[in-house]
């Protein structure tokens, strides 16, 4: 008991125990849906760091970390099989954690109707991760008209600059 | 995502699909407009035990989908939720905070962090730190009652009775008719049956002095709140409460005053205003190490008037003051509200700390035993009835003829 008080804050509930818990693990089972390969040493030391980091701090910049360099490590694998597929559920499960953990302190109780609404969002989140898994192993890039790729990065520079206009005048306000 | 479509990685664009469809929801999310938060307390004025509701007043929820609030820990103060962390979400209703003060004295409670958060997350406005509020705290009423009447009632309000006759409506005897007697008085059954004019006699309703001398020199124990052990100034506090609020309660006019380096003196009052001033004053009472007792204790009570010293007894210079004031005539009653603050503990018996309490025990023994002798009964707080056995054994000494030199 005197451990569990060093390691968590007097009050703490036990759903928030437990989506931290999710906050470490998540991060850490996606690197191990790799093996047998094993990943490079320093990212098999900074992703358990970083995703312990995070469940202290959800709301902390310190999450995007682990995100990062898992989904780095697959993408510089790029191995485009269906373990891509299940790395995206659990980092967006991580993800999911931290938002719920990031409401409040690790007192606040977890409110059942707020996790529903997260699982349905996070449902809804999951559609496009099949589809683009789907275009990138079935769509050739050599077949494609040239204006897609012209109307693609129209696209996102678009989406870039909204995002950050919509970030900057949040700010200052 | 964008990385992974400009730098060609098909993995980033697959893993990072989720995560864009979350970023471009929580900014359309937006919220326009800033919110005007505050929060309300139920009641402003509570004993201790009792509790209040914090309600959180927002002037503008649109864009706003959850509510976080916690209440900062204060001492002496529980919350509900336990830790003082409470959210929802605002389709319902704003989330609640119940805060109880569990002692006595001046307790600041309310102050609590607020962050609101947009639909998906995506905004944050806050924490903003909502400012504490104080107000004292009263006394619990326990609950005391006595039906035993003050020794000697002077006035002519209240419920107990008095020795002398007078136009009452209690009934006191029949006798035979008198020159000045009113007509109103014949009890025409009796006069009838015996041929003589009687009438019926009844006592003056008088009402008592009561004075309520509290020790705020010393606090002796470790207070737990009312959940827990009681310090010997939450047992004075706490009797002198319940003695207060039983005598107003019974038209007892009712004075306090406090020992204490900064004494505090309620004259004698009525009423329900007077009972909240005398809880008022409770509520406010400090030790202070640099308190000195008096050497006598000036009430300018009348020889009619009862008073109940409530003390543990440790200061000499009170026990002497007491002893002057049953000199003086006046009805005086020592409480004792040492409680369990001297309890001793399992432990070395030679221990330097154990040794001084012993001592301190030894001496106020003494100085107990001294009022005794002198007459002055010295009777434990007990809560209800503690005061019945003696009042009626000082009823008794005050009607018993006396020879004066």
């Amino acid at each position: 008991m005197a451990t569990t008080g060093r390691l968590v804050a007097p009050g703490t509930t036990r759903p928030a125990i437990a989506l931290r818990a999710l906050v470490i693990a998540l991060p850490c089972l996606a690197l191990a849906l790799a093996i047998p390969q094993v990943p490079h040493w320093f990212v098999l030391v900074s992703v358990p760091l970083s995703a312990a980091a995070w469940a202290r701090t959800p709301d902390h910049a310190v999450g995007i970390v682990p995100l990062v360099l898992v989904a780095g490590w697959w993408a510089a694998h790029g191995v485009v099989d269906w373990r891509v597929l299940v790395v995206a559920v659990l980092l967006l499960g991580a993800h999911l954690s931290a938002v719920l953990l990031s409401y409040g302190p690790g007192t606040l109780p977890v409110d059942p109707r707020l996790v529903r609404l997260w699982l349905r969002r996070a449902l809804l989140a999951l559609v496009p991760a099949p589809v683009a898994w789907l275009s990138v192993r079935g769509i050739d890039p050599a077949l494609a008209p040239s204006w897609l790729w012209l109307a693609a990065a129209s696209a996102t520079a678009a989406l870039l600059l909204a995002t950050a206009r919509l970030t900057r005048s949040g700010s200052s306000s | 995502m964008t990385g992974g479509v400009v730098l060609g990685q098909e993995v980033l664009v697959v893993l990072a699909a989720p995560f864009a469809v979350l970023a471009a929801m929580g900014l359309a999310a937006r919220p326009r407009t800033a919110p005007l938060v505050s929060a309300q307390l139920d009641h402003v004025r509570l004993h201790e035990g009792q509790a209040t509701t914090s309600r959180l007043e927002v002037a503008d929820l649109d864009g706003v989908e959850h509510i976080a609030r916690v209440a900062l820990p204060a001492p002496h103060v529980a919350t509900r939720p336990a830790y003082g962390a409470a959210g929802s979400l605002v389709d319902e209703e704003l989330p609640t905070i119940v805060f109880s003060p569990r002692r006595w004295g001046r307790r600041a409670v309310g102050a609590e962090r607020v962050a609101l958060t947009s639909a998906w997350a995506g905004w944050v406005w806050g924490p903003l730190d909502l400012p504490e509020r104080g107000f004292n705290v009263l006394p619990q009423t326990a609950p005391y009652d006595s039906r035993a009447e003050v020794p000697q009632p002077d006035g002519l309000v209240g419920r107990h009775r008095s020795r002398r006759l007078g136009s009452g409506t209690e009934f006191e005897g029949i006798r035979p008719f008198a020159t000045g007697d009113r007509l109103k008085r014949i009890t025409w059954p009796v006069s009838l049956r015996t041929g003589e004019l009687h009438v019926i006699t009844t006592r003056a309703e008088q009402d008592a002095g009561v004075w309520l001398v509290l020790d705020g020199l010393g606090d002796m124990g470790v207070s737990g709140g009312i959940d827990g052990a009681a310090s010997t100034l939450d047992l004075t506090v706490r009797a002198a409460s319940a003695l207060a609020e039983h005598h107003v309660r019974t038209g007892d006019r009712v004075g306090m005053l406090v020992v204490s380096a900064d004494g505090t003196r309620v004259p004698l009052g009525s009423g329900a205003r007077h009972l909240q001033r005398l809880q008022g004053t409770l509520a406010r009472v400090r030790t202070e190490a640099r308190g000195v007792a008096p050497d006598r204790l000036d009430l300018g009570a009348g020889a009619g008037s009862v008073v109940y010293v409530l003390s543990p007894m440790f200061f000499t210079p009170l026990v002497t003051a007491t002893a002057t004031l049953q000199r003086g005539g006046g009805s005086v009653v020592v409480i004792d509200t040492i409680g369990d603050a001297m309890t001793t503990r399992d432990g070395d018996r030679l221990e330097l700390a154990s040794l001084a309490s012993r001592m301190q025990k030894v001496e106020r023994d003494d100085r107990l035993q001294r009022l005794a002798e002198l007459g002055t009964p010295v009777v434990p707080w007990r809560g209800p009835g503690t005061l019945d056995t003696v009042l009626q054994q000082l009823a008794r000494r005050g009607r018993a003829p006396k020879v004066r030199a």
